[in-house]
């Protein structure tokens, strides 16, 4: 009988881990937003993209979701010019990140919100557990 | 006589299953929130009838093979009505967040309705076989 309420707790959990794994995707584009090569010419770092992957998980019997596989941005690269960094070409350009901050905030933004929307899920399907609970004690 | 056999206790019984199946769906939707192409789902009303456990809901019945039949709106347990979209993504994503949070707090609500008056109607049980 209260299993079901077992499961929608477990499919939410499975969107908050989702969540956070794009989080640690999130803070580790920022982090290297700036990471240029450290050979002559050398490609910087390239913007990582975490993509959803949607499975049915029979235990649950639902749709749940899981952090699929990690693609990297095809985006152009950015240049500066700058003859006197390490990873200059011979044309003194450096190649920077193609990391757009306003987009990995926005991002950011988005897996908090439904990060939190997952927790609220689960406080109130908690609660209703524990009103079933209390039928006990009636 | 089983407790189940009062009426008032199997409607509350199958209202209460009702709104856990209602849940996992609500949590599913909230999970899903994020994923391209991802549509939300909700379950249809409970009614009062199949609350009862009677007859569901009246149909045309063909005596002719000729007959076209008439099919009900939506032979699945989810909601014909369909969501009231505010917004769809440019991912296709139609989940709508604070629409769900609402749902999920509605669904609570009712929730403890049903638990409260289970409740209850146990104490008047009580109180009839004379115990205090």
């Amino acid at each position: 009988m209260a299993t079901d309420f077992l499961k929608s707790i477990g499919i939410a959990a499975s969107g908050l881990r989702t969540q956070s794994g794009r989080m640690r995707v999130i803070a580790e584009n920022i982090a290297n937003a700036d990471s240029t090569a450290t050979t002559p010419g050398g490609a910087p770092y390239r913007r990582k993209i975490m993509t959803f992957d949607q499975k049915f998980d029979r235990e649950l019997d639902a749709q749940t979701v899981a952090a699929g596989r990690i693609a990297r941005d095809q985006q152009p690269f950015k240049t500066r010019y700058e003859p006197g960094n390490p990873a200059a070409n011979a044309r003194g350009e450096v190649q920077l990140p193609n990391v757009d901050m306003t987009v990995e905030l926005m991002d950011m933004r988005e897996a908090q919100r439904s990060y939190e929307a997952g927790l609220n899920v689960i406080t109130a399907t908690r609660r209703m557990l524990q009103r079933t609970i209390d039928l006990l004690r009636a | 006589m089983a407790i189940a056999d009062v009426p008032l206790f199997s409607m509350l019984k199958t209202r209460m299953q009702w709104h856990q199946a209602r849940q996992k769906l609500l949590s599913e939707n909230v999970a899903n929130s994020d994923l391209p192409n991802f549509k939300p789902r909700d379950l249809r009303e409970l009614s009062f009838q199949q609350a009862l456990g009677g007859p569901s809901a009246v149909s045309l019945i063909s005596t002719n093979p000729l007959h076209i039949g008439a099919s009900s709106s939506s032979a699945s347990g989810g909601d014909p009505s369909g969501a009231r979209r505010f917004e769809t993504t440019p991912s296709g994503n139609a989940v709508n967040l604070e629409d769900e949070m609402m749902k999920v707090a509605q669904n609570q609500g009712d929730f403890q309705l049903a638990t409260s008056l289970y409740a209850r109607g146990l104490s008047l049980l009580k109180t009839a076989v004379g115990k205090k």
